[in-house]
């Protein structure tokens, strides 16, 4: 990649980052629906994976829960039965979600558009069971008082399925931002990701 | 040894260990990852609010357009409210000098006279279920400092419970809602002698804005309606804070009655807090400049 396309990238990932995060807790209300939020910076990172491989869904993802620790920290019961804001936690979610969106079926599936939204899917249940088994793990182990009193339909349904349902909805114009204002152009990414397919086809790298 | 250190499953796993590393350090004071977020904070924190002020110039915009016809028919009423309005305030102003001078002469007790309360305007809310932390643009450039083990009351425009604050960073604080899980404030009956109540944030019922509300004995009576207020037990929230109202009852376990409970603070559409601030823990600021050019101040001084 020559140089300019390289500044063209990290300008309108930077956009984005800063773009889509900012939306994301100035205006909760507007993304929400029945008390989950659609999460545009899950999205994105998602997409860039998909799209645009290992070392761009990691570093976007860890650079975007970089932004995520500083606006809307994550909060936990600590042993001591006081609540603490914790630093890295949206770093490694998102840091994880684009080496998992980077290696979902992009291989098999050429990166193609339609099975983004199977990505955005996957990715989105993947993080929210990963959480609610986090979660109920650190309150059962350490007996932290309250415990963790979501039952099944609580988790599944309206956690679970309402976040992935939000999240493929907030897909459909980020699919459509990639498309026309991505980082790369679609050409351009269509060519590279063919190449980089066909040249790691030995590799033992989890890419289905 | 090169093979190893760029195979991408010993990358995840290297940065995957080390940022558990981190989390696990942050929870202690002075953690490094907590000041590489603090320092990002102050670089992203522009971006955000610029990106706040668009969206709001825009969205303004957009109401003007839509609401022209209904804006002007509103603006006759509210201009014959204003008139309304200046002649009960000047009642009003005349009722206060009487108050003064029977607070003086009767030595009332103004409940919240201990506390310097400072106003801040609400950075971010949650980002998802789980990053549920909200920011304000006021830390320990304005005056709030919280030391170890400390934490300060935020409430409304109405002086309604919004949470409190946990964390202060430079130029801003993050405040823990009423509705976290992680929440929770003694409270009481809002009667003579009211029952006290333990109120907490739940992870089911935050989803609908409720809270959680626990109370012991068999001679505790709630019932729909039921207005809770802070209780002052704790030391932590002053006495008599409006918490909000009882909105169900569970009576099936004798000992302990349980109720979920609207709080009166509308949390996801609040746009400016106060947070309170004793003055003993405002005097122990140490080396922490005075209030400068900032939108936190203190609005309201007490009494001592």
């Amino acid at each position: 990649m020559d140089r300019r396309k390289l500044i063209r990238k990290i300008v309108v990932y930077a956009v984005y980052i800063l773009l889509l995060s900012s939306l994301q807790v100035s205006y909760p209300n507007r993304l929400g629906f029945g008390g989950q939020t659609a999460d545009l910076a899950f999205v994105f990172v998602v997409l860039t994976g998909y799209f645009n491989g290992f070392t761009d869904g990691a570093v976007v993802g860890l650079i975007m829960g970089l932004v995520r620790d500083c606006l809307a920290p994550i909060a936990i019961v600590g042993l001591d039965g006081n609540v603490h804001i914790t630093a890295g936690i949206g770093m490694l979610v998102l840091f994880l979600t684009g080496v998992l969106s980077s290696a979902f079926f992009t291989k098999r599936m050429h990166k193609n558009i339609p099975f983004a939204f199977v990505s955005i899917a996957f990715c989105t249940l993947v993080y929210k069971l990963g959480g609610h088994f986090l979660a109920y793990s650190w309150t059962v182990i350490f007996r932290l008082a309250g415990g963790y009193d979501l039952g099944f339909y609580e988790i599944v349904v309206r956690s679970c399925l309402l976040q992935t349902l939000l999240n493929l909805i907030a897909g459909i114009p980020l699919i459509l931002l990639w498309r026309f204002a991505g980082p790369v152009s679609m050409s351009e990414q269509k060519r590279t990701a063919d190449d980089v397919i066909k040249s790691n086809e030995d590799t033992s790298w989890l890419q289905i | 040894m090169k093979k190893l250190l760029t195979a991408k499953w010993f990358i995840v796993l290297a940065v995957s260990l080390l940022l558990i590393a981190g989390i696990v350090l942050s929870f202690l004071p002075g953690s490094p990852l907590k000041a590489v977020v603090g320092l990002s904070s102050n670089a992203v924190s522009p971006a955000q609010k610029g990106v706040k002020a668009t969206g709001n110039a825009f969205s303004d915009f957009w109401a003007a357009i839509a609401d022209g016809i209904a804006i002007r028919e509103e603006n006759k009423t509210l201009k014959e409210e204003i008139a309304d309005l200046k002649y009960r305030l000047n009642q009003y102003e005349e009722a206060a000098i009487r108050y003064e001078e029977l607070k003086n002469a009767f030595h009332i007790r103004d409940t919240f006279s201990n506390y310097d309360i400072y106003g801040a305007s609400i950075l971010s809310r949650e980002a998802d279920e789980w990053f549920s932390v909200i920011r304000i643009n006021a830390g320990k450039n304005e005056g709030i400092v919280l030391e170890q083990g400390q934490s300060y009351p935020v409430v409304d425009t109405e002086m309604n419970l919004v949470g409190r604050v946990i964390e202060t960073q430079g130029s801003n604080s993050m405040v823990l809602p009423l509705l976290h899980e992680g929440f929770s404030a003694s409270g009481k009956v809002n009667e003579v002698n009211g029952a006290s109540v333990i109120v907490s944030g739940d992870a089911v019922l935050k989803k609908t804005g409720l809270c959680r509300v626990k109370a012991f004995g068999k001679a505790v009576k709630l019932e729909p309606g039921t207005v809770i207020v802070t209780s002052g037990e704790g030391g932590l929230f002053p006495d008599g804070i409006p918490i909000g109202t009882i909105v169900s009852v569970d009576y099936s376990n004798p000992t302990e009655v349980t109720a979920t409970l609207r709080p009166f603070s509308s949390i996801g559409e609040l746009e400016d807090v106060f947070v309170m601030i004793p003055f003993n823990a405002d005097d122990k600021k140490e080396g922490v400049p005075e209030t400068s050019e900032t939108s936190a101040a203190p609005v309201q001084g007490g009494q001592g």
